[in-house]
């Protein structure tokens, strides 16, 4: 146990002296810490009772997304326990530690108390949005404390039953098939209850809030349950506090029962998910995005072969089609699609029932800024950056500014693709004016090559190999600057006409800026033609 | 035939080359030996376009950058890097639709053949082993016939089958004139393949010698190699 502490002691000291000589990492510290004391202290000044009761201010709302939170933290957590194990541990634990006489009790306490450490980060992220929580929703300091702990005890939980479940399932394909459908009612529940429950009563605001906090949720094991123990601790009540208590003491007993006394060998899971996770993290920090680490050891099929087109440069077009086939059935159409088109459905009718009020041209506007938004983190993996770690893009005898715009071309099409069926579907559902619907979508798909082409001149200016922090930093200062003139250009188009046009404010906005998209994008594409001169 | 004229490379203040002049002729095959860290791979890397550099590099007559050079360049990287989500058969495609090359059906066949990629033709790059990634960097590189031929660290990985094929193969290129460079710190990997060495040493070339000169003046290699680099280190 000793030596556990002692590595605990060093790896945070350690830690500490690093952010103290790295400027860049100290100020995101500081950044995050000066963040959370912000909310804490907008929470406890906040006084609840003068709160006005406004639109969002439902107890409903507020435990529909909660439920939605510990969705969105988990499943992709517990469906990694049906194939590759836990992440407790990294490869330098099983190296040093895995063959040391240290028990396997023990250095379990320990991964799983590394990991809690790990994600504090994600913790204090909820607790700076903490003061707009209370206000948003009327409640006090102590019940924001209980959902922010309630989200930490999810993380340890799902650990635990990814554990258990990677116990059971391991080497079992039957018990694995039961568990991947246990795990698929769990998503699709909820889903086709609320739908169910919205369309058979009527689409308006009461029954959307209504629908997302039925109690019956409760009863989904894990999420719901903690759902319920959260909810009944800030209620007071007993009964489901008791009850909902008992079922998560119940989940850790069997999660610890599994892990021990399964026939497993429980140190080569690890090892195996350790490498993996290694080879997955130093290529996330050294920004060697590619499909073998994007997609771990997911089996793909090989159904139809051969690239059939292109020739020089307009081969490595072909060559993405080809793979992005074997990443999806649907080359352009993948989870980041409906994450959109769920983002846009939540935001657009959430919009619609609680501000009536509100034209459905601001509703247009309001979907297109926040999708962008979201679209950023999408735009990191995009295929023209694997060309960029292989060597046959710089070794093609073709030109360059082609090579470039080829191996760009997939990344290209993919946002305006999102964008048409995002907008189109959502103008079905909603309504609206047909140019806003175009000129969302339009610019929707805009912003995806401007996050390409400040991509490629962030990798111009500062090089292809420099290091993540510095890279990211940069490349979101750019893509800012890049922005800056379309967004000026919108406003300004905004102001001068919205007298007589403003039905479709969100087209006056969001055209220039499609139009000054598509142009900065063409420049920067021309301007950094270099680029595939060198790979540094 | 290359020429490598006065080639420096600098990683901020560390010179990974220094000053690097020397010549390999039509049918050469030359052998970059040194220990690690000695500046092998980065002036392959350099002669390849993948790094910027001082000095002047040209391919039979072309700059090493323009579009005629690369043309003409094959290029077998240390860590081989396919293409995760395409079978091997689908790596030959499209370097064949890359550099557009006409009938080089059989050719790939061959290739695959010669190096026991046959039965792997449908498997996807990420399925295989860094052996047979390798062999799949091999491949590529020799599908073009290219005039100038690079290898870094060309044997790490391969199998003995490979490693004999691939030195046969190298014979065979050479026979047809390739210009042939290769990297390695083991000189005796590549015995009985260099007719040109160059032993590097903290980015510097500090010996060079052909397969004539110490064949005539019975010059052993391997003691030069050891002169040069423990003595330095």
């Amino acid at each position: 146990m000793n030596s556990i502490f002692y590595l605990m002691r060093k790896n945070i000291k350690n830690e500490i002296l690093d952010t103290l000589r790295h400027p860049l990492k100290f100020m995101l510290y500081a950044f995050i810490v000066v963040t959370m004391i912000y909310g804490a202290v907008m929470g406890f000044t906040a006084n609840t009772e003068e709160i006005a009761a406004g639109e969002l201010n439902d107890k409903r709302l507020l435990s529909g997304a909660y439920l939605a939170i510990l969705y969105f933290i988990s499943i992709p957590i517990l469906r990694k326990g049906l194939s590759s194990g836990t992440s407790f541990f990294s490869l330098s634990d099983v190296n040093n530690l895995f063959v040391g006489p240290i028990s396997e009790r023990t250095i379990l306490v320990y991964g799983v108390g590394r990991q809690l450490a790990a994600m504090l980060v994600l913790v204090v992220t909820f607790a700076a949005y903490g003061g707009m929580m209370i206000n948003m929703f009327h409640i006090g300091v102590p019940q924001m404390i209980m959902l922010v702990g309630g989200i930490v005890l999810m993380l340890v939980m799902v650990q635990l039953t990814t554990l258990m479940i990677f116990c059971l399932a391991s080497n079992h394909p039957k018990r694995a098939k039961v568990m991947r459908w246990v795990i698929y009612a769990i998503i699709f529940f909820p889903l086709v209850t609320i739908i169910y429950y919205i369309f058979t009563r009527g689409i308006n605001k009461d029954n959307f809030f209504d629908a997302i906090s039925m109690p019956v949720f409760d009863g989904i094991p894990l999420i719901g349950w903690l759902h319920g123990l959260v909810f009944g601790i800030m209620n007071g009540e007993s009964v489901k506090i008791a009850v909902f208590g008992a079922l998560m003491i119940l989940t850790v007993a069997l999660s610890i029962a599994a892990l021990f006394l399964t026939k497993l060998d429980f140190y080569e899971d690890v090892l195996s998910q350790a490498e993996s996770y290694q080879e997955f993290r130093d290529a996330i920090m050294e920004g060697k995005v590619s499909d073998k680490v994007m997609m771990g050891d997911r089996k793909v099929s090989v159904r139809k072969t051969g690239i059939d087109r292109g020739k020089g440069a307009s081969a490595i077009f072909f060559k993405q089609l080809r793979e992005g086939g074997r990443r999806s059935r649907f080359i352009f159409l993948n989870i980041n699609t409906f994450v959109l088109l769920f983002a846009a459905f939540v935001i657009g009718f959430g919009m619609q029932q609680a501000l009536p009020n509100v034209e459905k041209t601001i509703t247009y506007l309001a979907v297109v800024v926040i999708l962008v938004y979201i679209q950023f983190f999408f735009s990191a993996a995009s295929d023209w950056v694997k060309e960029l770690m292989k060597p046959y893009i710089y070794l093609i005898p073709d030109d360059a500014v082609k090579k470039l715009m080829m191996a760009a071309a997939t990344g290209l099409i993919k946002p305006f693709t999102d964008g048409l069926i995002t907008f189109v579907l959502l103008g079905l559902f909603i309504g609206g004016h047909p140019a806003d619907i175009i000129f969302s979508a339009l610019t929707y798909g805009s912003f995806g090559c401007v996050y390409i082409a400040a991509n490629i001149l962030a990798q111009r200016i500062v090089g292809v190999d420099s290091t993540g922090g510095v890279f990211i930093t940069f490349y979101m200062s750019l893509i800012l600057i890049v922005l800056l003139p379309g967004v000026g250009a919108g406003l300004l188009s905004l102001s001068l006409f919205s007298g007589e046009l403003s039905f479709i404010a969100a087209t006056l906005f969001t055209a220039p800026m499609f139009v000054w998209n598509i142009v900065i994008t063409l420049v920067i594409f021309i301007a950094c033609r270099n680029l595939l001169n060198n790979t540094q | 035939m290359l020429n490598v004229s006065h080639l420096t490379k600098k990683y901020h203040k560390f010179v990974a080359n220094d000053n690097l002049t020397f010549m390999v002729k039509d049918g050469e095959t030359a052998v970059l030996a040194g220990p690690n860290g000695a500046g092998k791979s980065t002036a392959i890397k350099c002669i390849a376009g993948l790094l910027r550099f001082d000095g002047e590099i040209e391919l039979c007559g072309h700059k090493n950058k323009t579009i005629e050079a690369k043309k003409i360049l094959g290029y077998v990287p240390e860590i081989p890097a396919p293409f995760e989500l395409l079978t091997v058969w689908e790596h030959m495609e499209f370097i064949a639709r890359a550099y557009q090359l006409e009938d080089w059906q059989d050719r790939a066949n061959e290739l695959m053949r010669r190096l026991e990629l046959t039965d792997k033709k449908d498997k996807l790059g990420k399925e295989l082993s860094k052996g047979m990634q390798q062999k799949i960097s091999i491949c590529c590189a020799m599908l073009i016939e290219p005039k100038i031929l690079l290898f870094d660290e060309p044997l790490v990985g391969l199998d003995p089958h490979a490693i004999k094929e691939l030195k046969l193969m190298l014979g065979e290129m050479k026979a047809k004139g390739t210009t042939i460079v290769i990297s390695t710190h083991m000189l005796d990997s590549v015995e009985g393949v260099w007719d040109r060495v160059f032993i590097m040493m903290n980015g510097r070339i500090e010996a060079e010698r052909t397969r004539v000169q110490v064949e005539e003046t019975g010059e052993n290699l391997e003691e030069l190699f050891f002169s040069i680099t423990e003595k330095k280190e």
